[in-house]
């Protein structure tokens, strides 16, 4: 009847199913650096992956937001697709500045999650429905935009580029501003009032909504907020590629999502958290670069998430599948042909 | 007669807490047996193992094997404590969910069926909208329904784990009169609630449990009240005796006139600051409906609606909350809890504001203190603020429920079934805390389905019926069997009893 001690505290925090990610990132680095120690082990494959995942980090982060008060997204994928496309065009057709370029973009990825938060919870339309006819529309768009091509900016803003590009210290510009999204996040999320009516929403809205939690201006704020996140991950995503590219940005919504429903299963025991997030994804990233770097075929980078996923979730709720289990058996009789049970 | 079940020396263990410690029991043939304890004894987590929910740490549990009576299998039915139905699915799915397979279901004799089982305990209701919006009353008539069908033969095992504690007098009436014919024709019920009256009305047997270990087996023959919560409690501390109360009510702190809307056609209502007036009256009289339309959880029109003098027309939680308002609700599962929740995050959700630090976050420190208090004042057993609020027993949920709302020092207070499910001992506590509220300037408003509660608390008792107010009792004329007689619009044959 008292508190667990702290030792029980710290087996149950240190546990395999409540931090299985980081065992697994310890698995994954030992058996590529025995496998390939030469390709592996190299500071460049370290920074590049640093760098190419904060952008997956930064869309796993605008699908997060959302998710904690109970909307699904899945047209994140899009909506940093159409932001991307939008950067070019900007730049290269309607020749803005970049100091009006870059705020523009944000807040039209901001108004496309005000869209999609109006649409759920104005017009009452299930938050997947909703996300899957907006990330259609939002295709349709960009190949309108775009005329299904490659948009160049380079002779326009030769500049623009190197906001994505450029180290410092040897760390490019996105994985700073990832951390500070993620910090951001992470404090709103997990340390004000807004983030536990935000958590309490996305468990039971109704009794949130008795408790005096506003849940459709919850999941609006969160769905702009993704938003505005989606669009600043459209920005870095064309800086980088220097082009505005259509068929990105759709790509990122897999590992994306992938990386909160594992990271849910990290550190919070089943609570979507920026930090689980970020953790799975760099571990999956890890495996996938392994692989690659190993000669497999790159269909086995889906093969990987896919597997990772299933595997990932499927254990944290083997604890609990002994209830779910019973909540079937509860509702239907329960027979005994032999004796015992 | 023969014994149905057997459970012999069964144990279960949570992280860090015997929950059953060796127990022991066994069902006769035709025998009801109660069983009882505090909260959190262990009675709702005997039936889940019964149930096969929980897996049992050690011991056996038997059911009569089938050679005993001829091809006959014993069965076993369940009414859970929270229910266990389906709450998108209707009514009438729920009933035959796990009946029948392939074969294409014949809707109208199901539906007949269906009527016919609801209509034992009175008025029959539409069955075939969502269980989630019928009221807790109704969803448990829904339970005890499906538990009480579709029986092959009558030698079964039936557990019914506190039917009774959103259900009307009547309705309970009926139930027993079910459950006597049940076992009359041969099955084994295990009952289990914290009203002794029921128990020593029903039962033929008692066993007792105390954190997890039997402590008594009894014939009811040989009990009696006192001896009963001598044997919960562990010492002969009996009910408190009910002060004499000469509240004088303060000035309007809810007044509203013309109210109408979800089951309700017209009301006035006026509740003083320091009164608790209780609101009377059977399924679908709108005693359901009041508090949340009071609270604005469901729109409603009146032609004037103050709350603390000032007018409050445009009416939501939030704002309700913003207000000085607390609603506890009686479905504490869906409406009045976040089950992912822990404890000390439940109990502080409807007011952050005070414990923000001036960089917005939440002040962990003042969070926790607020939270141990709160489960120090209200029994929450075991006090422990960071476990999940799921993984709390019936009765202590009710308790965590009871504390997040008086948190906020309301000066209306809303109750819904305040005490439902709660042992001896914390019922006591809350009727203490809902005084104590009354006493500091609160205006209350207890809504229940039990009479003894009304009486205990109030001053004065509203019986609505048919979405209108019926009667008001007061003083001499509030008394039990009046305010049962009134709920149905019988005369009174007798004069007040
Ligand atoms: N899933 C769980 N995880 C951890 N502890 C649990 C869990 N379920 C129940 N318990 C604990 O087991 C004990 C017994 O709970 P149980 O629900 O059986 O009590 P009960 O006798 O039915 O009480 P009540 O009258 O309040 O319904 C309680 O202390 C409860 O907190
Ligand atoms: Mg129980």
């Amino acid at each position: 009847m008292t508190t667990p001690s702290t030792i029980g505290g710290l087996r149950q925090k240190l546990s395999f199913t409540n931090i299985s990610a980081i065992y697994i990132l310890i698995a994954v680095l030992v058996v590529f650096s025995l496998w390939i120690p030469n390709r592996f082990l190299q500071i460049g494959v370290w920074r590049s992956l640093l760098d190419a995942e904060s952008l997956t980090s930064l869309v796993a982060l605008s699908a997060l937001i959302p998710l904690v008060c109970g909307a699904l997204n899945l047209a994140i994928g899009t909506q940093v697709g159409f932001a991307a496309i939008l950067s070019a065009v900007f730049l290269a057709n309607a020749k803005l500045p970049i100091a009006i370029q870059f705020p523009l973009v944000i807040i039209i990825g901001a108004a496309i999650g005000l869209i999609i938060g109006l649409l759920i919870t104005r017009v009452r339309i299930d938050p997947i429905i909703a996300t899957l006819g907006m990330s259609s529309v939002l295709l349709a768009g960009m190949s309108w935009v775009s005329n299904s091509h490659q948009i160049l900016f380079a002779t326009d803003q030769p500049d623009f580029t190197k906001i994505a590009t450029t180290p410092i210290f040897g760390i490019t510009i996105p994985v700073f501003i990832l951390i500070a999204v993620a910090l951001v996040t992470w404090f709103v999320m997990e340390r004000t009032p807004v983030g536990r009516r935000m958590y309490a929403a996305g468990y039971n809205p109704e009794s949130a909504r008795l408790a005096g939690v506003n849940v459709a201006r919850l999941q609006i704020g969160s769905l702009v907020a993704g938003g505005a996140i989606a669009g600043l991950a459209g920005l870095l995503l064309t800086s980088r590629l220097n082009a505005g590219d259509p068929t990105v940005g759709p790509s990122f919504l897999l590992p994306a999502l992938t990386a909160v429903f594992l990271g849910s299963t990290q550190f919070k025991g089943g609570r979507f958290n920026v930090w689980g997030t970020i953790i799975s994804l760099y571990v999956l990233a890890v495996g996938i670069k392994g692989l690659q770097l190993a000669g497999m075929p790159s269909w086995v980078n889906d093969l990987f998430y896919g597997l990772a996923l299933l595997f990932a979730v499927g254990l944290s709720r083997w604890e609990r599948s002994g209830k779910r289990l019973g909540a079937v058996r509860r509702v239907t009789t329960f027979r005994s042909k032999s004796k015992g049970d | 007669m023969s014994t149905l079940l057997r459970i012999d020396s069964v144990v279960k263990t949570f992280p860090g807490l015997t929950a059953l410690d060796k127990v022991s029991l066994s069902v006769d043939s035709g025998e009801i047996l109660a069983v009882i304890g505090h909260n959190g004894s262990g009675k709702s987590t005997l039936v889940k193992i019964l149930a096969g929910v929980y897996l049992k740490d050690a011991g056996q549990v038997t059911l009569s094997s089938s050679a005993e009576h001829g091809e006959e299998v014993t069965e076993m039915h369940f009414i859970h404590q929270d229910l266990a139905l389906i709450p998108e699915l209707t009514a009438l799915e729920n009933l035959y969910l796990a009946k029948g397979t392939l074969a294409p279901n014949d809707v109208a004799a199901e539906r007949a069926r269906a009527r016919e089982l609801i209509g034992r305990f009175g008025n029959v209701f539409n069955v075939d909208i969502p269980v989630k919006r019928l009221s807790p009353g109704q969803r448990a008539i829904v339970a005890i329904a499906r538990a009480l069908d579709g029986w092959e033969h009558p030698r079964n095992v039936i557990v019914l784990d506190e039917p009774t504690e959103s259900l009307h007098k009547s309705e309970v009436d009926a139930l027993f009169q079910a459950v006597r014919q049940l076992a009359a024709d041969g099955a084994g019920v295990i009952f289990i609630s914290h009203r002794l009256d029921e128990v020593l009305e029903l039962a033929d047997r008692v066993a007792v449990l105390r954190d997890g270990v039997k402590v008594a087996d009894e014939p009811t023959a040989s009990l009696d009240h006192g001896r009963l919560v001598e044997l919960i409690t562990g010492s002969s501390e009996t009910e408190r005796a009910v002060a004499e109360r000469t509240v004088s009510a303060g000035a309007p702190m809810l007044a509203v006139t013309g109210l109408r809307g979800g089951g309700i056609e017209h009301l006035d209502l006026t509740l003083r600051a320091g009164e608790i007036v209780g609101i009377a009256g059977v399924l679908g009289s709108g005693r359901e409906a009041l508090p949340t339309l009071l609270f604005g959880a469901t729109p409603s029109l009146a032609d004037a609606f103050e709350l603390v003098g000032r007018p409050y027309d445009h009416r939501f939680p939030e704002e309700s909350i913003r207000r000085g308002m607390a609603y506890v609700p009686a479905d504490r599962v869906r409406l009045g809890s976040v089950r992912e929740f822990t404890a000390r995050e439940n109990m502080t959700l409807p007011e952050l504001r005070s414990l923000r630090t001036r960089t917005g976050s939440i002040n962990a420190a003042q969070e926790r203190e607020e939270a141990s208090r709160l489960i120090d004042e209200f029994q929450v057993r075991p006090p422990r603020r960071e476990q999940r609020f799921g993984a709390f027993s019936g009765g202590n949920q009710q308790k965590i429920m009871f504390a997040k709302w008086l948190r906020n020092k309301p000066s209306v207070l809303l109750l819904e079934e305040p005490t439902q499910g709660v042992d001896i001992g914390a019922k006591a506590a809350i009727y203490e805390a809902v005084e104590a509220a009354a006493a500091a300037g609160a205006a209350v408003l207890v809504c229940s389905s039990d009479a003894k509660e009304l009486l205990r608390l109030c001053q004065r008792v509203i019986v609505l019926r048919d979405g209108v107010q019926a009667e008001e009792l007061s003083g001499e004329s509030l008394t039990e069997h009046h305010l049962v007689l009134s709920g149905y619009g019988l005369k009174d044959m007798e004069g007040t009893a």
